[in-house]
């Protein structure tokens, strides 16, 4: 199905949009910047700043795009840098930069597009919040930063941008911090992820020693190109692993971090602690995605060593992203299974897009960056349209998040509904109108041609599962009778409206991807696009869209039949649980993977933290106290040298001679008398420290 | 010697006098009946233009190095360009200053001394002949015993600057004494001939060379208060007006450290003359045998005797600040500990590509913008209290969020804290002494100043402590003029955007050097 390979010739030279590509995210920076001097009664000023400085970026992105997409359609692959010096030490600079390529163009539109939309929902949502004003504060800082990563043209200004974003989704995830499941989310989400950035940094230390520079591309000389990864495919690593290989791995463990992906996935969901907004922008369509993202920027260096193009039947994969693929389809699994047994709306939700994740992870893994981003940016539009609508339940539901405690919600909020079936079935991967579909089945069918044949199996259980559980979601929430205490109400039209344009994108986006417009691919690649039926043609595609139709229908049948307007009361174990209670409770309990961290990470660091405790008390304590005791000891000496000895002696003597006036001249002339004695005094003694050290 | 190119290698000096004698005829003649505030609004403006003026003019001249002879007597380009550059920069802020204070009834003659000393300023930093340094360095000295006499009300400024001129008068006397000697050993006043006497003539072996360099650094470690030179220091911080403070602490500085770095490279410098001569003549002597004089004489005992000063200020400097109440005396210890760092960086100087120039004037002019903002925040602070001890400073943050903000750019940057300047500033002077020379001594030097700067962090802070955390005894509003605030806005922008973005003035300042 692929169109033959013939890449574009390369446009480097910075355009005027390249040239100001910073000001998309200095923009909401600025914005952050000064909202947070505002008062925290100045709401209007504070969302119209936030608003109108992503709109501006969203306004250059797209003038970005447009630009990126002009030189496509002209036979050019674009890829613009501009590169500037931001310190030197000695010899060697670390340089600073941004790039412009198909890859960031189409991150940039997505990033801010989606986030604009979530924007204007919040500020229904946070209306009540006494808090609004630090809300858009935050929430301008991570846009500001979540497009720092994505125009990074070098390492460094990734990695800092990646680090604001960590911060603003620590900040944002304990947005309510008075709840202490709140704050404790926070620092979780916050932990859980330096551990993947300790190993990015170290690939990213790694990086530099081994290519002396960070940029990644650089005219040829960057680090993502010909000359530094032949010199990293040369050396060896440990275990038949290539220098570009390992770092591709260190790197990988950052964003597995950001990403969620198993062990470190457990942050995500407690993440939903935060308010529904930043589920929606961070925690699903943005910053989680980053990690995807990062693997994708970096893809010349995981797959480095094998033929970048891919052309059918070249079925090669190194060993860094059978790592990544594996990670991912058993990611996909993993919190598939995990979110058919919870019953928390958003949680639902949290282990679905960690499940998604996996999916991306795999699709870069097998299929290349374009199969891993069209996923990424179908998923953004869809899961994000199902946290608002998430959102819009719990604030329609006065706070409910429990789905057992709600039920027939289809007629009471009919908009929400409407919107949230088709993000559901957009999930879902329902057969031929929906976005999912094309993006899924581009994963499985770069699975079904891969190197590696497990990752495939796993991938389509994962699609049984995915159906099923949003099947019992949607049955729960929309279907049976309400089971809540007051009763529901839909939202208000600034909440409904960015969720009709994500579902008008949840369903079209499909179009630029289908086996015959592979538009997206091609432009990403860098290739002519044709339209060609005979996209479907390829072999075993037809049939391979069938089964996964098949087991589309297979998971929300099986959801249905389980679920489907049954309505059972919150006190009623699950259809599930009835059938198998310890399977049940496995998952329900999330597989126990923060027990298993609970005895034994966390229980060492306790121990540890005892141990350190008592040689902070016992030990360095006492040297501490010690060494400031010393240290006092002598400022005092020196005081009583400087000011005592020296002033106060004069004082005395000022005393005395202050019957006989002229008080002040004899005070300057004592005083100065000692200072210019020593400062004869200091000159012989540097004469003869200087003769002592010099003498034959 | 021609007169054209003395005139245009004298053009800023020049331009400064000029605007000096314009600032008194336009004070005494036009605003005779004016108010003092107006009068000190022209008169700083007058001062400002007069810098701006100079600014263009080092631009203008700066191919102009004036020689008598085959003599060098005022350099160009390199690193007296940009210490010109950034005394003119640094007067004009510190002159800004003076708008808002009210400690004299005479303006115009504040303004023409600070213009006439920071023509000293500029005459130092290009200076490379003795006669011409010890001119420049009265000139720039006597007016700042002027300037700390300013406050002719205040009995602690006269009482300074009385001890301040006896300090001084005595230095200088050192200073000439030992010229005197080095004229005696090399005869000429010429300082590359010099350095090349010292190693050429038989003199040069002799310990009277050892003399005349321990009593010119006496004379110069006066100028940039390190101990044991460091007396007068808190004395005349104390007792100067906050903008004369402020001069004291920048502009002089700057112009003291230029002259330091234009005899320490005379003396590296020569080393590439000598190199080929010297290597074989280090190599040739067996382990164990007597040092040559002759060959080490004016490297080693200067490096020695300012290693001496460098470690004594770390020291003294940064545990006296400790203990200080008053802020002023506290940034006059600071000043001192300062001063330590950078005469580390000048005494394991490396000169290939005069990288170690380059990041003492990139330490010593960040550090002065730095102070000055930090003398200006000081000045708002004792005009509405009346009072520099560190208890004024209760609740600044409620008194007055943006003088706080600023404060708090300050002295974090004083204390290396990035991303501000100060920490880039100190950054690149150690790594540049770890470049210059190998060893275990530079290393433990470094170790030491790194730990004094985490030492320091505990001065700095207390003051914002004071400034953020406690409560105020007072909390009446405190009121800046907007020309002082808007100074010290665009003082603590600069700290922080040099701070974020360090190769901007690294690139400036290596454009003046020439390439490679």
């Amino acid at each position: 199905m692929i169109q033959e390979a013939i890449p574009f010739t390369p446009q480097t030279a910075a355009s005027s949009i390249t040239q100001i590509l910073w000001l998309i995210p200095a923009s909401p920076l600025v914005a952050s910047g000064v909202i947070a001097l505002l008062k925290q009664p100045r709401r209007k000023p504070a969302a119209a700043l936030a608003i109108g400085s992503l709109s501006v970026s969203l306004l250059l992105s797209l003038a970005a795009f447009a630009h990126v997409l002009a030189g496509w359609a002209n036979g050019h692959a674009v890829r613009e840098t501009l590169n500037c010096t931001w310190f030197q030490v000695g010899a060697s600079s670390v340089s600073m930069g941004w790039v412009l390529d198909p890859l960031a163009a189409v991150m940039l539109v997505m990033v801010s597009f989606v986030g604009l939309l979530i924007f204007i929902y919040s500020v229904g949502y946070m209306a009540h919040d006494w808090n609004f004003v630090r809300f858009f504060c935050f929430l301008s800082l991570f846009a500001g930063a979540m497009l720092g990563v994505v125009i990074a043209n070098s390492m460094l200004l990734l990695f800092m941008s990646w680090e604001i974003v960590g911060l603003t989704s620590y900040l944002l995830i304990g947005f309510w911090y008075e709840r202490p499941s709140a704050s404790a989310a926070a620092k979780k989400a916050f932990l859980t992820t330096r551990v993947g950035d300790i190993f990015f940094f170290l690939g990213m230390v790694w990086l530099f020693s081994q290519t002396g520079t960070l940029l990644f591309y650089n005219h040829g000389a960057g680090s993502l190109e010909g000359l530094a990864l032949n010199s990293l495919l040369a050396q060896h690593a440990a275990f038949g692993i290539t220098a570009a290989g390992a770092i591709g791995l260190l790197i990988f463990a950052g964003a597995m971090g950001k990403s969620g992906q198993v062990p470190l996935h457990v942050w995500l969901p407690d993440a939903m602690e935060g308010p529904t907004p930043v589920s929606a922008l961070i925690h699903a369509a943005t910053m989680v995605a980053a990690g995807v993202y990062l693997i994708a920027r970096v893809y010349p260096l995981m797959s480095a060593g094998i033929p970048l193009m891919r052309t059918p039947g070249v079925t090669a994969i190194t060993g860094a992203l059978a790592v990544v693929t594996w990670v991912g389809a058993i990611t996909a699994v993993f919190a598939a299974l995990i979110a058919i047994a919870q019953n928390d709306i958003k949680r639902i939700l949290a282990y679905s897009t960690v499940s998604q994740l996996g999916y991306m992870m795999a699709g870069l893994g097998l299929g290349g960056v374009a199969v891993g981003l069209f996923h990424l940016i179908t998923h953004a539009f869809f899961k994000s349209l199902l946290f608002l609508g998430a959102g819009s339940v719990i604030h329609g539901a006065h706070e409910e998040q429990d789905i057992r405690k709600m039920g027939g919600l289809w007629s009471k909020m009919p908009a929400t509904f409407a919107t949230y079936a088709i993000g559901m079935l957009a999930l879902c991967g329902f057969p031929l109108v929906f976005s999912g579909f094309w993006s899924k089945d581009g994963i499985l069918e770069a699975a079904h041609s891969g190197a590696i044949q497990g990752p495939y199996y796993l991938l389509v259980f994962g699609a049984l599962l995915t159906a099923f559980y949003m099947t019992r979601q949607v049955s729960y929430v929309f279907f049976g009778y309400w089971r809540g205490h007051h009763p529901a109400h839909e939202s208000a039209r600034v909440m409904t409206m960015p969720m009709a344009v994500l579902a008008f994108f949840a369903v079209t986006l499909g179009v630029i991807g289908t086996p015959a417009w592979p538009w997206f691919r091609s432009f990403l690649n860098g290739q002519a696009a044709h339209f060609d039926w005979h996209g479907f043609a390829e072999p075993g595609l037809l049939s391979l869209m069938a089964m996964s139709s098949f087991v589309v229908f297979l998971g929300l049948g099986i959801g249905w039949w389980l679920y489907g307007n049954k309505s059972p009361s919150p006190e009623e174990p699950d259809a599930l649980e009835k059938a198998a209670p310890a399977l049940w409770a496995g998952l329900r309990d999330r597989l126990y993977v923060d027990e298993f961290y609970g005895v034994t990470f966390i229980a060492f660091y306790n121990w540890w933290a005892r141990v350190a405790d008592w040689l902070d008390r016992r030990i360095w304590g006492g040297i501490v106290a010690l060494v400031a005791w010393l240290f006092r000891g002598w400022a005092q000496l020196n005081r009583l040298f400087d000011n005592d000895w020296i002033n106060g002696g004069f004082d005395k003597t000022c005393e005395e001679f202050s019957s006989s006036g002229g008080l002040l001249a004899r005070v300057q002339s004592g005083r100065v008398q000692i200072y210019l004695r020593i400062l004869a005094l200091a000159v012989v003694v540097l004469v003869a420290i200087l003769f002592w050290s010099a003498r034959p | 010697m021609n007169y054209v190119d003395l005139f245009r290698a004298t053009l800023p000096e020049t331009v400064l006098e000029c605007a000096a004698l314009l600032v008194l005829v336009v004070d005494l003649a036009f605003l005779r009946n004016s108010a003092l505030r107006m009068r000190a609004a022209m008169a700083a403006w007058l001062g400002v233009a007069g810098c701006l003026v100079a600014v263009w003019a080092v631009y203008a001249a700066s191919p102009g190095a004036f020689s008598a002879g085959n003599d060098l007597l005022l350099a160009a380009g390199g690193s007296a360009a940009v210490a010109q550059l950034g005394i003119l920069v640094l007067t004009c802020f510190a002159l800004l200053l003076l708008v808002d204070s009210g400690f004299t009834r005479n303006p115009g003659e504040f303004v023409a001394v600070v213009l006439m000393s920071a023509a000293g300023g500029l005459l130092i930093s290009a200076a490379q002949d003795l006669l011409v340094i010890f001119i420049g360095l009265e000139l720039l000295s006597l007016g700042l015993y002027i300037l700390t006499a300013f406050a002719k009300k205040s009995g602690k400024s006269a009482e300074s600057a009385i001890k301040y001129y006896l300090f001084g008068g005595m230095s200088a006397a050192f200073l000439l004494f030992g010229f005197s000697y080095l004229y005696g050993i090399s005869g000429s006043t010429n300082l590359q001939r010099i350095v090349l006497g010292s190693y050429t003539s038989a003199a040069g072996a002799t310990p009277l060379l050892y003399l005349a360099l321990v009593m010119i650094a006496a004379g110069l470690g006066f100028k940039v208060a390190a101990v044991p030179f460091h007396l007068w220091a808190p004395d005349t911080y104390e007792g100067a007006p906050a903008p004369a403070a402020a001069f004291i602490a920048s502009v002089s500085k700057v112009a003291s450290f230029a002259l330091l770095i234009s005899i320490t490279a005379a003396g590296w410098h020569f080393l590439d003359v000598l190199h080929a001569v010297g290597r074989m003549t280090i190599t040739a002597i067996p382990p164990g045998a007597p040092r040559p004089h002759g060959v080490l004489g004016f490297r080693y005992g200067w490096s020695l005797i300012l290693t001496v000063l460098a470690i004594a200020s770390m020291i003294l400097g940064n545990l006296a600040a400790l203990v200080q109440v008053s802020v002023r005396r506290l940034l006059a210890y600071s000043a001192i500990a300062h001063a330590g760092y950078i005469l580390l960086g000048l005494a394991f100087f490396s000169p290939w590509g005069d990288r170690s120039a380059q990041t003492v004037l990139y330490y010593i002019l960040t550090y002065g913008l730095t102070t000055i903002g930090a003398f200006g925040v000081v000045g708002v602070v004792e005009r509405v209290t009346g009072s520099d001890r560190m208890d004024a400073f209760l609740g600044l943050h409620k008194r007055s969020p943006l003088l706080a903000a600023v404060a708090l750019v300050f002295f974090l940057s004083l204390a290396g804290i990035p991303p501000l300047v100060g920490f880039w500033a100190k950054f690149n002077l150690f790594a540049a002494v770890l470049g210059a020379s190998q060893g275990a001594l530079p290393f433990t030097l470094v170790a030491l100043a790194v730990a004094f700067s985490a030492v320091s962090l505990y001065y700095y802070l207390q003051v914002l402590k004071r400034a953020y955390v406690m409560p105020a005894v007072d909390g009446s509003p405190i009121r800046a003029h907007p020309v002082t605030l808007a100074a010290l806005w665009v003082i603590a922008a600069a700290v922080l955007l040099l701070g974020c973005f360090p190769s901007l003035l690294q690139g400036w300042i290596a454009g003046f050097y020439p390439a490679g």
